[in-house]
């Protein structure tokens, strides 16, 4: 007779093994990678909702087990990408970008500071927000928005929502842009005439698939129902 | 039966409106952003493709001819809201395929298309439902296959995941040709699926299944004539064929891979395999004399503007 815990067949201690090693749970995350999987609002405790290539948390390699927190510093490298959402905040950090979530002075106000790279962000209704880049400062409240950033100019996109834009070399270039659905994307110069530092500029690097993917990690859903698909790649009609 | 030529229709009206609709949607102001409560003019778009086609004539591989294709596709269109939940849109389109032996084969089109649909929220996984009528003259450089392209059906797109985006849909073709051997009518349903590999990069595949009215032009053979429904000598080829138009079954696979180039510029390649089976094989000879398959390998640049 065999002592107990030791197992007759094989097949069966195989399987053993590989659940005791999270095969399983490993192999359903790898799939998830590939295959991506279908979104929901995070649950307690989890910041990341996926996350590829190399990404940093305070310098730290992040995983989807890392928690992000205000005061936290989200760095990319350049093809990375992470996805992660902060309390009633979510955002899609592309490669590139360095961000930090700075810790509200008040339990009003947020405030973020894009150091340098892309993000697409949304905000909970009724916490007004600050975002901070290399040449501007925005206000923003319950709103869906798309940043660029570098030390010439900020790219920014109000894709739904109400902002207040300033440039932060030109207290004179100033401009409140309400918007429904990507109705007026912006550049903040840094050196600019006086009162001309913000300009038009075209629709560029986000889509509507991407901003209801990020409400949902918050569970809210944006305030169109038709994504446009003017922004997508051209495709071939089936 | 033979086929005879049927009268020929006066479309010039029809075609007028269509020409009419596209100067209208090129001559609409604006970009991507709303113009008006009534319409939003989406812009231009630009196919330019090189198809390799190892049947031409959809033929039992004794009869099987390769060619080979250029084609140019322009289309200009918009949406109009109706509800917070529906919305129409509205396309007008038209372009020409050449062939390089075949010249026969050789066509310009022009044609529209409105769509409907339906989605219940802005839930990243909600579906969208839609139908849809199209309707396109084809003008070839034979005389036979002239005539007029229809279509109506339903569609339904939803996002499986992040990453895959599932869309299916059920059509029903009417063509009407010159020649009523070019008349028919079939029924396709089809299955797709997109899968997004990063961000510029998508890999499609899709399968359809058609059943009615089916073409092939072949020499002439007993068990054709037994099956045809109307037969003509098919005018797209310099040798004697016959073009016969008789019930089939086809299965349609496709691959592909879509390459962007930022938002308006794509690189698509793709590989349709085409196998179809008469519905009714004659009694005197196996189905197989029927059977064809067809393989298209196609290139494709595509740009919005």
């Amino acid at each position: 007779m065999r002592p107990l815990g030791e197992l007759d067949d094989p097949r069966r201690r195989i399987l053993i093994q590989a659940l005791a090693a999270g095969f399983f749970s490993s192999a359903g995350n790898a799939a998830a990678q590939i295959f991506g999987k279908a979104p929901g609002k995070l649950p307690a405790g989890q910041s990341i909702y996926r996350v590829s290539g190399r990404v940093t948390v305070n310098t730290q390699l992040a995983t989807l087990q890392t928690r992000i927190l205000p005061g936290d510093t989200v760095e990319t490298a350049p093809n990375a990408e992470v996805i992660f959402a902060v309390a009633e905040e979510a955002f899609l950090l592309r490669g590139g970008s360095r961000m930090v979530i700075e810790k509200p002075p008040s339990g009003l106000t947020t405030a973020l500071r894009l150091v340098t790279g892309k993000v697409l962000s949304v905000f909970g209704k009724g916490r007004p927000t600050r975002i901070v880049t290399a040449t501007s400062t925005i206000g923003i409240r319950g709103t869906g928005a798309y940043a660029e950033t570098d030390p010439e100019q900020t790219y920014f996109c109000t894709c739904y929502g109400v902002a207040d834009i300033s440039a932060n070399n030109d207290p004179t270039s100033k401009e409140t842009v309400s918007a429904t659905h990507h109705d007026k994307p912006l550049y903040i110069l840094a050196k600019g005439k006086a009162g001309g530092a913000i300009r038009r500029a075209p629709f560029i690097n986000h889509t509507d698939q991407e901003l209801m993917l990020i409400e949902t990690l918050v569970g809210r859903t944006p305030p169109f129902v038709f994504p446009l698909d003017t922004y997508n790649a051209p495709r071939r009609d089936y | 039966m033979t086929g005879p030529v049927k009268p020929t229709a006066t479309n010039t009206g029809w075609c007028g409106a269509v020409a009419a609709g596209l100067a209208l949607l090129a001559g609409a102001p604006g970009t991507a952003s709303a113009d008006s409560d009534f319409f939003e003019f989406r812009g231009f778009r630009a196919e330019a493709s090189y198809t390799s086609d190892d049947n031409v004539t959809r033929a039992p591989a004794s009869d099987a001819l390769r060619d080979s294709a250029l084609g140019v596709r322009v289309s200009a269109g918009g949406v109009i809201p109706i509800s917070m939940r529906t919305r129409a849109s509205v396309q007008g389109f038209a372009g020409t395929q050449r062939f390089g032996n075949h010249t026969g084969l050789s066509n310009n089109f022009i044609g529209t298309q409105g769509d409907f649909f339906f989605r219940s929220s802005g839930e990243f996984g909600a579906a969208t439902y839609g139908a849809f009528i199209r309707t396109a003259k084809e003008e070839y450089e034979s005389t036979l296959r002239d005539g007029y392209r229809h279509a109506f059906g339903v569609t339904w797109l939803k996002p499986a995941t992040d990453k895959i985006q599932l869309s299916a849909g059920v059509t029903y073709n009417i063509t009407d040709g010159k020649s009523i051997v070019f008349d028919t009518k079939n029924v396709s349903l089809r299955g797709n699926a997109d899968w997004s590999l990063g961000r510029w990069d998508t890999v499609y595949a899709g399968a359809e299944y058609r059943r009615g009215d089916s073409v092939s032009t072949s020499s002439q053979s007993l068990a054709a004539v037994n099956v045809a429904d109307a037969i003509v000598p098919d005018d797209a080829f310099d040798d004697t064929r016959f073009a016969y138009r008789f019930k089939a079954s086809a299965l349609l696979a496709t691959l592909g891979y879509n390459r962007a180039f930022g938002e308006s510029q794509s690189l698509d390649v793709s590989w349709r395999r085409v196998q179809s089976m008469p519905l009714h094989p004659p009694g005197n000879a196996p189905a197989s004399e029927l059977r064809y398959v067809v393989n298209q390998i196609s290139v494709a640049y595509l740009a919005r503007f």
